[in-house]
């Protein structure tokens, strides 16, 4: 089984501070000076991967594991981590423009890097990251490719080499189905999905081959004519204040502190609700 | 007789009441151990004697009370604070322990802001007292990496150390005096004076004694003007740890003093700043205090800097943002926590110090054996972040991927085998093999190389102020 993920290096934005929120003439705030991370849906899809293809060589079939990311190069670092772990093929797509509101460029680059005789059967992707948050990514790129999608994927295991058992989530609950391939799954908030670190010795293995680098030029030429590659135009950007207030309860014992937050707060706020 | 731990309960329900002695068996489990043994803990697996109960003490003469109680009944009594401690000094090795726990007594008693000291209780959080400090324009100038979570009386206890050190001294030279509970119940007060020559200075009994000598219930500090308008960080990155420690030795040896003076090597680095460390060494320093005296430390090491060609400097907007993530509170705990569960891989770091003159052959030295021996390295690594006019420390990193043993065997596989590594060759060069997480339980194999001839002075302390050896058992002496 062949699988590809797509995954995206972005800034750890818990690790910028409110007040260092700087918006430049482009309209893009200021990340260099924050560390990066693996967008952390794309961390569960990768880790999602290695899981699949451990079941199926468990199993006595073979699974071929892929890695492609869109970016600059400092996703190289972890494409050697990927490559250690082991992702045969850890590719990136140097592309150098603003990619923060344009699913439909990813999308689009993530099609024709498939068609470039890149064949899979399963495609596995985070379903946003936390830098456009726009959620669009899977959908277009399944229907770019004409293949069926699978929202907020939580758990994939395998069943044969054309079929897979895929957990979701939906809005009517957990949903376990048995899915035919090719397929492209979009994972949300996976359990048990930080992904697993390779050894001194595993990195060692891979050595200093640079990764493989595809330029975006050479791949978007590939796109069917019409198809839209343009996202949303950026005209603003506005900081909102998620300020709370709190006020700390202070009293000799539990009880003390229970009761006051119950008649201070809680008894108007339930009889206001109807509870 | 040994007390059944039926029997000691009734006892200490009897000194402090119900309320104050918690038996629940889950609070039992997870105070049979520290960070040493998170491992172990977050599989559910409890290797250690559970003990008989955890007792929250309210005041110093309940304390005494307790104490004493332990002494005459020969129950091995093991003192806690934030429960922050990384080196098995809260594990409950004997059986039917009582773990006797400060952190109810946070108050502080007094910021005494004309003599320049602060004053409160054992379980006073570093970071509360910190935050009501800045409010006033002050700071205690201690900042570990813990000081959202740990708590006075622990940090003295551990001879902790914080970030600024290289201005501000470690906590013992921030203690002017505090107040202890010995064994047999005698309440102590070391009074707050700016110096005295009466003879040794008894403060050091107290702080670093790990609770194997007794119970620290109230401390004071110094405090300092706080004046981070005056800050200046500065950061290079550099080829090699040799240049690093040369580069540190001469801004030490030449008399500056910066708050902060870090020197990471390419392994450590890349897990902190791969955002632009690309591959080498990283050496930060932040220059603290009046406005005159911080710009001359920023120009000196500026000055000093520059005579290695080798180093680049970046741009300090790369260390602000390092620098304003320095600490981890419980959430940062709890991510760390589900990171092992899901990968089996686990970081621990081990800290020892050594003079200028053999610190790069010990770091070279356990890096490569480390990475030779043990199975499942992930990350091999250190940084050195304490510096002094004659040596330096190391903080060495090691993480691993638990492979092919139980949860319980994670320890003696892996763990273990990294830190008597990192302590044998350290003791081997003349370094000390404890810089600032205390002995604990799991380096007193060592004790005795570490002090040499005088360990005689350490031992008579033990056998002087805990002779029927009820203190926190294990711990800093060989159990």
């Amino acid at each position: 089984m062949y699988i590809l993920t797509c995954f995206k290096v972005v800034p750890d934005l818990d690790k910028l501070s409110g007040s260092s929120w700087t918006i430049d003439d482009q309209l893009n705030i200021e990340t260099a000076f924050v560390s990066k991370m693996i967008n952390p849906y794309d961390e569960s899809a990768l880790e999602i991967a290695l899981q699949l293809s451990d079941q199926i060589t468990t199993s006595g079939t073979t699974a071929e594991l892929s890695a492609i990311t869109i970016g600059n190069s400092q996703a190289d670092l972890y494409l050697k981590s990927l490559r250690a772990l082991g992702y045969k093929k850890a590719c990136r797509i140097n592309c150098s423009i603003d990619l923060r509101f344009n699913p439909e460029y990813i999308a689009a680059l993530i099609g024709a890097y498939i068609k470039q005789n890149n064949p899979c059967d399963l495609i596995l992707m985070g379903r946003q990251s936390g830098e456009g948050d726009n959620a669009k990514t899977p959908f277009i790129t399944a229907e770019i490719i004409g293949w069926p999608c699978i929202a907020d994927v939580l758990k994939v295991d395998y069943i044969s080499p054309k079929l897979i058992s895929v957990t979701n989530l939906t809005d009517n609950g957990i949903l376990r189905q048995t899915v035919k391939l090719p397929c492209l799954l979009a994972v949300g908030n996976a359990p048990n999905s930080h992904l697993r670190v390779p050894t001194l010795k595993t990195i060692k293995t891979v050595g200093n081959e640079p990764a493989r680098v595809i330029e975006d030029k050479n791949l978007i030429k590939f796109v069917k004519p019409g198809q839209k590659i343009n996202g949303a135009k950026l005209l603003g950007l506005e900081l909102i204040d998620h300020t709370r207030q709190g006020i700390i309860i202070e009293g000799n014992s539990a009880e003390e502190k229970a009761l006051l937050l119950y008649n201070n707060y809680l008894k108007g706020w339930l009889a206001d609700n109807g509870l | 007789m040994a007390l059944t731990r039926e029997n000691i309960v009734e006892g200490l329900e009897e000194i402090v009441g119900q309320e104050q002695v918690i038996t629940d068996e889950a609070v039992l489990r997870e105070s049979s151990v520290d960070r040493f043994r998170r491992f172990e803990e977050l599989h559910g697996v409890f290797t250690q004697p559970i003990p008989a109960a955890v007792v929250y003490v309210h005041t110093t003469e309940e304390t005494a009370a307790v104490l004493k109680f332990a002494n005459d009944n020969m129950i091995n009594i093991v003192p806690r604070t934030g429960h922050t401690a990384t080196e098995g000094g809260l594990e409950t090795i004997a059986e039917n322990s009582v773990v006797v726990d400060g952190s109810a007594m946070n108050k502080i008693i007094k910021i005494d802001t004309y003599n320049m000291q602060a004053t409160c209780q054992c379980g006073t959080p570093l970071q509360v007292l910190e935050d009501q400090l800045r409010e006033k324009g002050f700071t205690t100038g201690h900042s570990p990496q813990s000081k959202p979570l740990a708590q006075m009386g622990g940090l003295v206890a551990t001879r902790s150390i914080g970030q600024f050190s290289t201005l501000y001294g470690g906590i013992e030279d921030m203690v002017v005096g505090l107040e202890a509970v010995f064994p047999n119940g005698k309440i102590t007060k070391i009074k707050n004076v700016p110096r005295r020559a009466a003879g040794p200075d008894i403060r050091h009994v107290v702080i670093g004694n790990e609770g194997a000598l007794c119970f620290i219930t109230e401390v004071t500090v110094k405090i300092y003007k706080y004046m981070p308008e005056n800050n200046i960080l500065l950061g290079y990155t550099l080829d090699n740890m040799k240049t690093g420690f040369e580069i540190l030795r001469e801004v030490m040896v030449n008399g500056y003093k910066p708050s902060v003076a870090r020197l990471y090597d390419p392994e450590d680095g890349a897990y902190h700043f791969s955002h632009f460390a690309d591959g080498k060494c990283v050496i930060i320093f932040m220059a603290e205090g009046p406005e005159k005296i911080s710009a001359a430390t920023a120009e000196a090491i500026e000055a000093i800097v520059a005579k290695y060609d080798e180093c680049q400097k970046v741009d300090t907007r790369y260390i602000q943002t390092w620098f304003d993530h320095l600490n981890w509170d419980a959430s940062n705990v709890a991510e760390e926590r589900a990171e092992i569960v899901e990968t089996k891989n686990i970081g621990n770091t081990t800290e020892i110090s050594a003079n200028w003159d053999i610190i790069n052959s010990i770091y070279e030295t356990c890096v490569e054996r480390i990475r030779n021996e043990i199975p499942d390295m992930t990350l091999v690594g250190g940084h050195s972040s304490h510096s002094y006019i004659n040596g330096t420390n190391l903080y060495f990193v090691h993480y691993y991927n638990v492979v092919d043993c139980k949860p319980e065997e994670e320890i003696t596989k892996y763990h273990r085998p990294i830190k008597k590594i990192i302590v044998e060759e350290t003791i081997k060069a003349g370094g000390s093999m404890c810089h600032h997480h205390g002995v604990g339980k799991h380096r007193t194999d060592w004790i005795r190389d570490e002090y040499d001839t005088s360990y005689y002075i350490l031992e008579t302390l033990k056998k002087s102020f805990d002779p029927k050896g009820i203190m926190n058992r294990g711990t800093i002496f060989p159990a």
